[in-house]
C-alpha cells in the first residue's frame, strides 16, 4: 500500500458513511419499491400465522442467533444490567453530548451522564430509567467500573469518525421500530448507533460471522417499511464496523437486501434452517 | 521478510530519566512514567507498508493452518496464552484472567488470577478517577464492588466467587496483598488528562484467513488517537507478578495487533509492576514487531504440522532501549 493510498480507520469509516451510493438504488427506485412490497407481503403472512402466539419482537440479535453456527448462546439468561450491557447506552449518551459540545472528552461526557442518572434518581425525576436506578444504586467502585467500560466504548466511536464530514442531520443511538399493520404482536427493531441522511452505522461486537449481512439488512428493512410513500427518502447504506479489528462491512441498498432481511425474519419466527439466506 | 518496504523509524535510543520540569506533570513514579511517555523529542514514523507486510506474513502462515484443519473447521481463536504461552496474564482481560465470558460464575480461580483481576479493576478505577489521591480507600472491598458491577458470567463474577469461598484468614491475607499492589499502583500510575483519550481494556481481534484464525488480546490502557502516518498511541500494561520478560513480550504482541488493526503501532510502551513498584518504558521498534510476527508465523506453521508444543519461546529484543526502575 502506497503512502498516498493509506487511510486511517476514521477516514475509511467516514468514507463508508458518506460515499455516494452504489448499485441500482436509488437509480432504480421501482425495483426498490417492488422489493419492499414483496417484503411487506412476506411479513403480513408471518403476522397472520403468528396470531395468538404472543408478542414477538425481531431484533438483530435474534437474526444472529437463528443464523448462527449452532453455538449455544446464553439466551435463556434474564437480562441484567452490568458494566458491559450498560456501556452502549451510556457511551451513546456521551457521544451525543460531545456532538452538542456539552462535554470536551468521552471521559467527561460519561461522568456527566452517570451524574445525571444519580441526580434524576435522587430528585425523583419523571424520566428515570432502569439503568439510572441501577447506576445510582452502585457503590463508588462499581460506578467507576461502569464508567471505565463506557469511556472505552465511547472513545472508540468518537475517534473512529470525522464527524463534521458526515453532515447534518446526525442522529446518535436511536433504535427504530416497525410495528406490523397486520398484527399488533409483531414488531421489528432496526438498531443503528449513528444515522445520517444517507447511511446507518452499526457498531458490531463478537466475531466476524456470515449472519452479519442479514443483521444489517434488518436495519435497511425497518427503514424501508417505516418510510412514508408520499415523502420517501432515498434508501441508505448500512455500515457495520468492528472496533476490535477495524473491519468494515458495507451493505448497499440493493433490492435483494430487503428480501434477505424478510427471509431472516421468517427464519426467526419459524426457527427453521437457513436456505436462501445462506446463499445470499 | 521480502514483502516489507524499508522502515522509516527513529533509531533505538535509551530513554532518559525525566528532567525536573517534566516530573512536575505528576508526583512520584507516576510523574516519571508520564514524562517518559510524553517525551516527544523523536516520535517514530512507520512505513505505511509495514502493516501490510506483517499481515501478508501472517496470512501466509495462517493459510497452512487452514489447509491442514479444513475450510469448515471452527475458527481458531488464539490469545496470548496460546501463542505466547504466557498463562494467566496479569491485568489483561477476562480471558487472560482464566475465565472466558459466559463460563460459570462459580469457576474457582488461582490466587494469582484473583490478585491479577482485583488489581486490574483497581487500575481501571484509578484511570477513570484520574489517579486521584484517596480514590481507593478499601482496596479489596472496592475491587470486589467493581467486579460485581461487571455482571454475571465473566472474570469479575468468578473472582468474587473465589474470594467469597475463602476462609476469613485467607481473605485477610488477600486483602493485605491487594493493598500492597494498590499502594504501588497509586504511586506508579500517572495522571492522564482526559483529552489524551485514555481507555482501558481496549480489545483487539485480528482475523486471518478470512476469519478462520483470530488473534486477540486486550490493552490494559491505550492513550492517544491512531494516525495514519505517525505512531501516535501509547500503551500501558499492568503486571502483578511473574516474568518481566513475559509481560514485555505480551506488550509487543499487542503492539503487533494494533499495527494490524490501525496501520501503525503504538510508539511507546510502559509496563508497571505492581508487586514491586518497578516500571519500564520503551519505544516500539520494527524488530519488536518482526520478532513477534516471526514467532506467530512459526507457531502457526507448527500448528499446521501438528507440533505447536515445539515452538521455542520468542526472545525479547531491544532491552537496551528500555528505561526501567526497579
Amino acid at each position: 500500500m502506497e503512502l498516498s493510498q493509506w487511510r486511517s480507520v476514521a477516514d475509511e469509516l467516514t468514507t463508508a458513511m458518506a460515499a455516494p451510493l452504489e448499485g441500482p438504488v436509488p437509480l432504480d427506485r421501482g425495483a426498490w419499491c417492488a422489493a419492499r412490497g414483496a417484503a411487506q407481503s412476506t411479513l403480513a403472512g408471518l403476522a397472520v400465522r403468528r396470531a395468538g402466539a404472543g408478542p414477538f419482537r425481531v431484533t438483530d440479535h435474534d437474526v444472529r442467533v437463528v443464523l448462527g453456527t449452532g453455538a449455544v448462546e446464553a439466551d435463556d439468561a434474564p437480562f441484567a444490567w452490568s458494566a458491559r450491557t450498560a456501556r452502549r447506552t451510556i457511551g451513546l449518551a456521551a457521544v451525543r453530548s460531545l456532538l452538542a459540545a456539552e462535554a470536551r472528552t468521552p471521559h467527561d461526557a460519561v461522568q456527566a451522564r452517570l451524574a445525571d442518572s444519580e441526580r434524576e434518581v435522587r430528585d425523583g425525576g419523571r424520566t428515570v430509567s432502569q439503568l439510572d436506578r441501577w447506576v445510582a444504586a452502585l457503590p463508588d467502585a462499581g460506578r467507576s467500573a461502569v464508567a471505565a467500560e463506557a469511556v472505552t466504548w465511547a472513545t472508540r466511536l468518537w475517534c473512529a469518525l470525522d464527524w463534521p464530514a458526515l453532515g447534518l442531520p446526525l442522529v446518535v443511538g436511536r433504535d427504530h421500530w416497525w410495528d406490523s399493520p397486520h398484527s399488533a404482536l409483531l414488531a421489528l427493531r432496526g438498531r443503528a448507533d449513528v444515522r445520517t441522511r444517507a447511511a446507518h452505522l452499526v457498531v458490531l461486537s463478537g466475531p466476524r460471522r456470515e449472519s452479519v449481512r442479514a443483521e444489517l439488512a434488518l436495519v435497511a428493512l425497518v427503514e424501508a417499511l417505516r418510510a412514508r410513500a408520499d415523502a420517501e427518502p432515498a434508501p441508505g447504506r448500512v455500515v457495520g464496523w468492528w472496533p476490535d479489528s477495524g473491519h468494515i462491512v458495507r451493505l448497499e441498498p440493493h433490492p435483494s437486501v430487503l428480501a434477505l432481511a424478510a427471509d431472516a425474519v421468517a427464519l426467526v419466527l419459524a426457527g427453521g434452517s437457513p436456505t436462501r439466506i445462506a446463499a445470499a | 521478510m521480502g514483502t516489507l518496504r524499508p522502515m522509516v523509524l527513529v533509531a533505538p535510543r535509551p530513554l532518559q530519566r525525566p528532567t525536573s520540569g517534566a516530573v512536575a506533570a505528576g508526583a512520584g513514579a507516576g510523574g516519571e512514567v508520564l514524562a517518559l511517555l510524553r517525551d516527544t523529542a523523536a516520535r517514530p514514523s512507520f512505513d505505511p507498508g509495514l502493516a501490510g507486510g506483517l499481515r501478508a506474513w501472517l496470512e501466509d502462515a495462517a493459510f497452512g493452518v487452514v489447509a491442514s484443519r479444513g475450510e469448515l473447521a471452527p475458527a481458531l481463536v488464539l490469545g496470548p496464552r496460546e501463542v505466547l504461552g504466557t498463562g494467566p496474564v496479569a491485568g489483561a482481560g477476562p480471558v487472560a484472567a482464566g475465565v472466558a465470558d459466559g463460563e460459570a460464575d462459580d469457576a474457582r480461580l488461582s490466587e494469582e488470577a484473583v490478585v491479577s483481576r482485583l488489581v486490574h479493576v483497581l487500575f481501571r478505577r484509578l484511570v477513570v478517577e484520574g489517579a486521584a489521591e484517596g480514590a481507593v480507600v478499601d482496596p479489596l472491598g472496592d475491587a470486589l464492588d467493581a467486579c460485581r458491577a461487571e455482571g454475571p458470567g465473566g472474570a469479575g463474577a468468578a473472582t468474587v466467587a473465589s474470594v467469597e469461598a475463602m476462609d476469613e484468614g485467607s481473605r485477610k491475607a488477600l486483602g493485605t496483598v491487594v493493598a500492597g499492589h494498590a499502594a504501588h499502583l497509586a504511586d506508579l500510575l500517572p495522571r492522564l488528562a482526559p483529552a489524551w483519550m485514555p481507555r482501558t481494556d481496549d480489545r483487539v481481534a485480528i482475523p486471518l484467513a478470512g476469519g478462520r484464525i483470530v488473534l486477540h488480546g486486550v490493552f490494559d490502557l491505550l492513550v492517544g488517537i491512531p494516525r495514519p502516518d505517525t505512531a501516535s498511541l501509547c500503551a500501558l500494561g499492568l503486571c502483578t507478578g511473574g516474568s518481566w520478560a513475559r509481560e514485555r513480550r505480551l506488550l509487543h504482541y499487542l503492539a503487533l495487533l494494533e499495527t494490524l488493526r490501525s496501520g501503525t503501532p503504538p510508539f511507546r510502551l510502559a509496563l508497571l509492576e505492581t508487586g514491586s513498584g518497578r516500571y519500564g518504558v520503551e519505544d516500539v521498534r520494527e524488530e519488536h514487531l518482526r520478532a513477534i510476527a516471526s514467532h506467530l508465523a512459526a507457531w502457526l506453521g507448527a500448528t499446521a504440522g501438528g507440533a505447536e508444543g515445539d515452538i521455542p519461546e520468542v526472545g525479547v529484543v531491544g532491552a537496551v532501549a528500555v528505561a526501567e526502575r526497579g
